[in-house]
């Protein structure tokens, strides 16, 4: 048995990737190539997230200060410091924690032989993070060390923004679809003086070909990994992937859910026009056309107010160009916007809204989901009734109330992204106990489970068990309700919208589209609120097909009884 | 695998541990004192509620190297008794003195770390591993948790542990899903081992298990005792594989240890009238070999409401009866039993406003009338008069919903010091063997000759 000691012995992932780097540095390369492509937005996106980072650090920052402020002011400047001070150390204990956790695997008290038991091990542990921390940012706010730091930050994101310059493969520049059409009939300023509408098809080609290629990549990569670096032969995961490859109403779902975040998240190069020139500022925005053998120019704005569709004669329909030779793949709305560039950036809105309202929905009730079944008793009796009121009242009443009083208000966060954020947060306050509801069960058949009192009788922590023992048996039934949740969400922002609450204008909504178009359904312009009707009920029933598919892929036992299952959901959806 | 038992900690202590076990030096090497233990369960609701008194104090000692039996019918509370040991339950009352400190007065950190001391192997191999995660995983945790060495250690130590046990060291990155009952079983036997325990409770360890592999798994649990010294609580409701196994043996009945003893002492010799209940069910191999069968009637007493004397009186078939019934029918007096039980179950039952209504309007489906009760329990059988008399009185009281005279009645009539007083722990033989029963009292004759004059007749 000896001999066969070393094959087995282990080696970290890194180890195994050195020992037989082809197959994994050949994906990499691939991986850049493609992020190559689209330097220019990667830098964009770094510099984003940077930003909105260092914007919510400084907020931290500057809590100890706020309240030095408002301490010194009541009970003088003794205090005051004092309030700072301490408040200070309460951020870098919890950061400490933060740290702990996520950073720092092992014991450092152990490590560095400080043993004083048990039960000071662990207090010792988060003091001796946060002396760090301390002395940390100490040095960075105190010495040179911090405008160091400084130009550091600003050096990289200065170099960032070099790269942002950059042409991606799927910008509008690259492939321009705005141009005019000359007195000889040929066109001016567009893709190889292709037509707009070819020039058009050619960069949303280019965009959803890219989409598709990561994709294959990144599955190629999972193959990859499964083939070559993976030490267990099989795994449980295999099997639900397996299933789901073979599921064709979640794969549906998968291709509709994939398309729909395709166009949220390229919504800038897919739109015809730029959402600023066209939706947000069309009167500071000009473009060329030619009129008569003299090239003109005109702003979006005044061109819009003649190509309205309002019916009758006046109307710009599907795959049509308006008198501006301007292309409009859906035809323009009533105010003369275009259409398609309205519903790709609506779905970006739509996209976010669900995503965060879902998220934290999802957050919530795991979190709750897994300390009710693991505690039981007070806690649970506690969460039963508060999401029993919750769920009580009538929900989508609740959200308009709650949406018109702090747009009414005026509050500060209804100003961020149009409502959006404030629309995803009265979702979220008001969803979860559906979600929690759903998980219970499966939380509370878990939480029974015996590998859980063993690791309650070799000393596990309640939290790690929670993660590691509890958590992944929920997860598969959250991602099913989440998804479901999804679709919920998204019709509900649409049906705010469209009763004119919601996310307001400009910000594109597909809900408020639907609205405005309703006088025209029976007109010439038809398409303004039959499109985004449609694009709703796809992209909800894509989700749900989505959910349903990862559902028979994780839980095999629901497969016997698929045709049941099948009935009760189109019932349960109809 | 041999060389696995050259590895040096566990060898050490292992010989010290053979060396005592070999002495049998029996008061000096005791490792687990448990005292008056109780662990009750609260009653569900807001309310409280009469708690369920699963273990209601017992009290005995494991020595260091051997392995108790804890025998019982399900529901007796032996699990409950092995979950508290481990303290997955905590104790009501009592103490546990593991090396004379208390574990039952632990909590937090010191708690965590006294766990490596004491572990518990569980009945049902595909509920205590997690699925989701790979064989090594699972046998490594307990010494994540404790910290132990550097990762690499850890996985080297796991593998061997897998060798150990009988598996393979490269079903390291398998999971679960890919192995048989019993090969479940020995993984969560090497989850025990990870932590280098010295104690480790035994909750029915094959019973989920295939009778081809169980023997097996015992030989490897008798094979690792030997190996690094264990001390085992083995609990099992499978007498001959008790047998097998244990040096001592703990009978329990509804929260209350009946008798504790020598193992093969036990089994040829019963002392208290429960052990010779339970033993008297097991099919004896030689059927030339006439034997007594005792039948016990009835079900366990609902332990949230057990009997006031003796725990077994309510079926035992050695009751002490007062003289002049000493030689009733033993069927009649089965029958008088069940409607003590009856009239029992009555007293505790509240009452509701429908029930009320429906008793003034002359119906109590409940419960059935008393008339029925009686005609049920009595109409077959040939009553003595004496014994008549009582019944109608107590048939009066009954009609009045005055369950507690009735009883009091029927105490009074047929009842004995088994009813109205726990009995004391007596030691019954040479080598200490304890049994919770009154006749082993001078004024009563032992609970053998009893059956025997009962059972032996019919
Ligand atoms: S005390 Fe009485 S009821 Fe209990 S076992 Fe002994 S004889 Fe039976």
């Amino acid at each position: 048995m000896s001999d066969s000691y070393d094959e087995f012995d282990d080696t970290t992932l890194r180890e195994r990737i050195e020992a037989n780097p082809r197959p994994a540095l050949l994906w990499a390369l691939g991986v850049l190539v493609l992020l190559a492509l689209e330097i220019g937005r990667v830098a964009a996106g770094i510099i984003r997230v940077g930003e909105s980072a260092r914007f919510a650090l400084g907020g931290i920052m500057s809590i100890p200060a706020t309240i030095e402020e408002s301490v010194a002011g009541t009970l003088g400047a003794g205090a005051g410091t004092i309030a700072f001070l301490l408040m200070a150390l309460v951020l870098l204990v919890i950061a400490a924690i933060v740290v702990k956790w996520l950073f720092v695997p092992v014991s450092l008290v152990k490590r560095l032989d400080i043993d004083r038991g048990v039960g000071t091990n662990d207090v010792l542990e988060r003091a001796l993070i946060t002396a760090v921390l301390g002395v940390f940012a100490l040095l960075i706010v105190a010495t040179p060390l911090g405008s160091a730091v400084e130009a550091l930050i600003d050096g990289v994101t200065r170099g960032l923004e070099a790269v942002n310059s950059i042409q991606p493969i799927t910008s509008r520049e690259t492939i321009p679809n705005e141009g005019y059409r000359t007195g000889d009939g040929g066109w001016e300023g567009t893709f190889l003086g292709l037509s707009p509408a070819w020039a058009w098809a050619l960069r949303v080609a280019v965009v959803y070909t890219y989409a598709i290629v990561w994709l294959v990549w990144l599955w190629k990569g999972y193959e990859i990994f499964r083939e070559h670096y993976r030490e267990a032969d099989w795994t449980p995961r295999d099997d639900s992937i397996n299933r789901l490859r073979n599921h064709y109403w979640g794969l549906f779902g998968f291709v509709v859910v994939f398309l729909f975040i395709v166009m949220a998240l390229w919504a800038q190069p897919l739109s015809p026009v730029t959402a600023e020139a066209n939706l947000y500022s069309p009167y500071e925005h000009e473009f060329q056309y030619y009129d008569d053998g003299s090239l003109e120019t005109i702003t979006h704005g005044t061109a819009n107010v003649q190509t309205r569709s309002q019916g009758g004669d006046s109307n710009v329909g599907l795959m049509s160009y308006d008198q501006y030779d301007r292309f409009a793949p859906f035809g323009t709305n009533q105010d003369g916007k275009d259409m398609f560039t309205f519903l790709a950036y609506g779905a970006r809105v739509s996209l976010v809204v669900g995503v965060l309202a879902t998220g934290l929905m999802a957050g919530i009730a795991t979190a709750l989901a897994l300390m009710t079944a693991y505690y039981k008793g007070l806690l649970d009796l506690v969460t039963v009734v508060v999401s029993d009121s919750v769920i009580s009242m009538p929900r989508f009443l609740i959200v308009l109330l709650l949406s018109v009083l702090f747009m009414q208000a005026n509050h500060p966060i209804a100003a961020i992204y149009d409502g959006g954020i404030l629309l995803a947060l009265i979702f979220a306050g008001t969803g979860w106990p559906g979600l929690w509801r759903a998980v219970r069960g499966p939380s509370l058949q878990v939480a029974e489970q015996e590998w859980v009192d063993a690791a309650r009788s070799y000393g596990q922590t309640p939290a790690a068990t929670m993660r590691k023992h509890m958590s992944p048996y929920i997860a598969g039934y959250m991602l099913v309700y989440a998804s479901l949740t999804l679709g919920g969400v998204i019709i509900g922002v649409a049906a705010l919208s469209f009763l004119g609450f919601g996310i307001n204008p400009p910000t594109p909504e597909w809900g408020r589209a639907v609205d405005e178009g309703r006088p025209y359904v029976s007109t010439a312009s038809w398409h303004i609120a039959t499109l985004p009707g449609i694009l709703v009920v796809l992209v909800v029933t894509g989700f749900n097909a989505l959910g349903d598919g990862i559902r028979d892929a994780i839980d095999p036992e629901s497969e016997t009884s698929e045709g049941d299952a099948g009935a009760a959901a189109t019932g349960g959806g109809g | 695998m041999s060389q696995e038992s050259t590895r040096s900690e566990p060898a050490v202590s292992n010989d010290v541990d053979v060396d005592a076990n070999a002495t049998k030096d029996e008061d000096e090497d005791v490792m687990v004192q448990v005292r008056d233990l109780r662990t009750y369960y609260e009653g569900g609701g807001l309310f409280g509620g009469t708690p369920v008194k699963a273990v209601d104090g017992v009290s005995f000692d494991i020595k260091r190297g051997e392995t108790l039996g804890l025998v019982g019918e399900s529901g007796c509370g032996k699990t409950t008794l092995g979950r508290t040991l481990v303290q997955l339950e905590s104790a009501t009352g009592g103490e546990i003195l593991f090396d004379g400190a208390d574990a039952t007065e632990l909590s937090g950190a010191e708690l965590e770390e006294w766990r490596r001391n004491a572990q518990i192997v569980f009945q049902d191999p595909d509920s205590s591993l997690n699925d989701r995660m790979t064989v090594g995983e699972i046998v490594r945790e307990p010494l994540d948790v404790h910290d132990w060495k550097t990762p690499r250690e850890r996985r080297q130590r796991v593998r061997e542990l897998l060798d150990t046990v009988g598996l393979q060291r490269e079903h390291y990155y398998r999971y679960p899903h890919q192995f048989s009952g019993g090969q479940r079983q020995r993984i969560g036997i090497a989850r025990t081992l990870t932590l280098e325990p010295e104690f480790i409770v035994l909750d029915e360890p094959v019973s989920a298990l295939d009778v081809s592999v169980q023997a097996e798994v015992i030989n490897l649990l008798e094979d690792l005792q030997d190996e690094f010294g264990l001390t085992y609580l083995f609990i099992a409701h499978d007498l001959s594989v008790v047998r097998h196994i244990c040096d001592r043996v703990a009978v329990m009945y509804l929260g209350h240890i009946m008798e504790l003893g020598p193992t093969e002492e036990l089994f040829t010799d019963p002392a208290n009238p429960y052990t010779h209940s339970l033993l008297s069910a097991i099919p004896e191999p030689d059927p030339t070999v006439e034997k007594e069968r005792i039948t016990l009637h009835g079900t366990p007493p609902n332990p949230r409401h057990p009997p006031d004397g003796c725990p077994f009186s309510t079926r035992c078939p050695a009751r002490i009866r007062p003289d002049q019934y000493e030689h009733l029918d033993n069927e009649l007096w089965t029958r008088i039993n069940t409607l003590r039980e009856v009239l029992r179950e009555r007293e505790r039952a509240d009452r509701t406003v429908t029930d009320r209504i429906r008793e003034m309007l002359g119906k109590d489906p409940r419960f059935g009338t008393v008339g029925e009760i009686f005609d049920e329990l009595f109409g077959d059988q040939q009553v003595p008069e004496d014994v008549e008399t009582v019944l109608d009185q107590v048939a009066d009281h009954v009609r009045k919903n005055d369950e507690a005279t009735a009883l009091e009645i029927l105490f009074e009539a047929f009842g004995s010091v088994c009813e109205s007083e726990p009995p004391a722990y007596y030691t019954v033989s040479d080598s200490g063997r304890q049994s919770f029963c009154h006749r082993h009292d001078e004024g009563y004759r032992a609970p053998d000759r009893v059956l025997d004059e009962r059972h032996r007749q019919q």
